[in-house]
């Protein structure tokens, strides 16, 4: 075993909103390329903001994807999708959509109404996963994955609790099925506890503390609403330690090591794969979808 | 500043050299065009021909209920003025204003001539856009009154292959002398007829 270390931490930056619903700070690809990040191709945290009540729900309009999966992690406040393919539903706190965008999706994502009218504090992660050339045209799907569906680990002398959306934690194995090795956690840990995290050296990881500050390693304080990326093929595992009682999303995924071909909504492998995206965005096979 | 898009333009379309860009850089004028701001208004006299460096510009006119046509879209390497107005200093009866933030590269007739004593095959380089765009107006008064709105659409998203992601549904038909429910019903039933999730 030895000590993965930190590459960098990044602080929050201006943050922008994206349709009229989600308030982000991007951290990939606008901290971190596509690339360095692989297979993580794009994350937007809306740190926590109050949305005022409306009878009119803010979100995101129609939209298309492809060649990829979206995963909305919700912390706080409740999402409602719709997809052209017949995927969608309603999600609230601590559960997380998983959609497989792949061959071709319209979607949109807006507050949910009832929850709209009440507004209130909100708080999101949204990223997107690449898929292996291979998948990249294979059939759209959805996961609801529920809170409760989720592997929860407890950690030893109550120190609080790994919950698993993807990938495994010794040995318990979260719902969401993926395409590609990918871990993704929800790290809940009590004030003073300290846990080590181990994944291959090779796989890209990085945390981001959405509740709390911790310090990692012993040494480098990552506060909350920071993302803080490990160095590759440094060593295998580091160490959390809680300041306060802290929730640390964890991703850890093997890189797919392909080309990378990205325009707007579109993550392809080449420029000829994207030019017929956008050919097969405006000739109807993503499907319809009423604004 | 760097302008790859105006420069790519000189040398495939204008058939300038490296130096022959080199030379014309210091008479390039640009200007910065927030999102919703005007370029041009109804009544001025038109000045300029803008070449799109970045960003998203639109040409439209009022109609007689005040409602907006747009005549042209003019994404990153394309040009949009209202050539009438400024070739006869008349005031122009159209808009031009920034759907996107937009840089663009000011044309003019001082701008022509000094590239043409650089490169000496550049006005009538020139003069060959002059025609393709008129070929193109006439194609586009063709299709508006003999083809269906599904031609138009297919042909426009070909010429613009991301405009649905940057511009509001109601842009794209009224630049299609639709309404945007009849747009609708042209996208929907290309879904219907192209749409197989499962395969």
């Amino acid at each position: 075993m030895k000590t993965r270390h930190i590459e960098k931490i990044v602080q929050p930056g201006t943050p922008h909103f994206v349709g009229d619903g989600f308030r982000v700070h991007n951290f990939i690809p606008g901290t971190s390329t596509m690339q360095r990040m692989d297979p993580f191709i794009m994350l937007d945290y809306n740190s926590k903001y109050h949305f005022p009540p409306t009878h009119v729900p803010k979100g995101v309009g129609v939209h298309p994807h492809r060649g990829f999966e979206t995963v909305t992690i919700a912390y706080k406040g409740r999402v409602e999708h719709t997809d052209s393919a017949g995927g969608g539903g309603v999600i609230g706190e601590g559960d997380v959509q998983w959609m497989t965008a792949a061959s071709g999706v319209l979607h949109k994502e807006f507050h949910e109404t009832e929850w709209s009218k009440t507004g209130g504090e909100f708080q999101m992660v949204q990223l997107w996963v690449n898929l292996p050339a291979k998948d990249k045209m294979s059939p759209p799907k959805y996961q609801a994955i529920a809170n409760a569906e989720m592997a929860k680990v407890p950690l030893p002398d109550g120190a609080g609790e790994v919950e698993v959306i993807a990938g495994a934690y010794e040995g318990n194995k979260g719902p969401a099925s993926t395409f590609s090795p990918v871990n993704m956690f929800n790290v809940r840990l009590k004030k003073g506890a300290k846990m080590p995290l181990t994944f291959p050296a090779h796989y890209t990881t990085a945390i981001l503390p959405v509740e709390g500050s911790v310090k990692v390693n012993e040494t480098t304080v990552v506060l909350q609403d920071h993302f803080a990326l490990f160095a590759n093929n440094d060593g295998d595992t580091f160490t959390l330690d809680a300041l306060e009682d802290t929730v640390v999303l964890v991703l850890s995924g093997a890189p797919l090591n392909e080309p990378i071909a990205a325009h707007g909504p579109f993550v392809m492998n080449t420029q000829d794969e994207l030019i017929q995206a956008f050919q097969d965005f405006n000739t109807g096979k993503f499907g319809y979808l009423e604004d | 500043m760097s302008l790859p898009n105006f420069k790519k333009h000189l040398i495939e379309k204008g058939g300038l050299s490296e130096d022959d860009y080199a030379l014309i850089q210091p008479f390039i004028q640009t200007k910065t065009i927030p999102k919703t701001e005007f370029l041009l208004k109804q009544g001025a006299i038109c000045s300029h021909f803008f070449f799109v460096e970045q960003g998203l510009l639109r040409m439209y006119a009022l109609n007689e209920e005040g409602k907006e046509n747009i005549l042209q879209f003019a994404t990153e390497g394309w040009i949009v003025s209202d050539r009438g107005s400024v070739f006869f200093q008349e005031p122009s009866t159209y808009y031009i204003d920034a759907v996107e933030d937009t840089l663009v590269v000011m044309l003019d007739e001082h701008f022509i001539n000094e590239v043409s004593q650089v490169n000496a095959g550049f006005r009538e380089k020139n003069e060959q856009l002059l025609q393709n765009h008129i070929r193109h107006l006439y194609k586009r008064i063709s299709q508006l009154l003999g083809v269906s709105a599904k031609t138009r659409y297919l042909d426009f998203v070909s010429m613009h292959p991301d405009i649905l992601l940057r511009v509001p549904q109601w842009m794209v038909a009224s630049y299609l002398g639709i309404t945007p429910e009849s747009l609708s019903r042209v996208r929907k039933a290309l879904a219907d007829a192209n749409f197989k999730p499962n395969h």
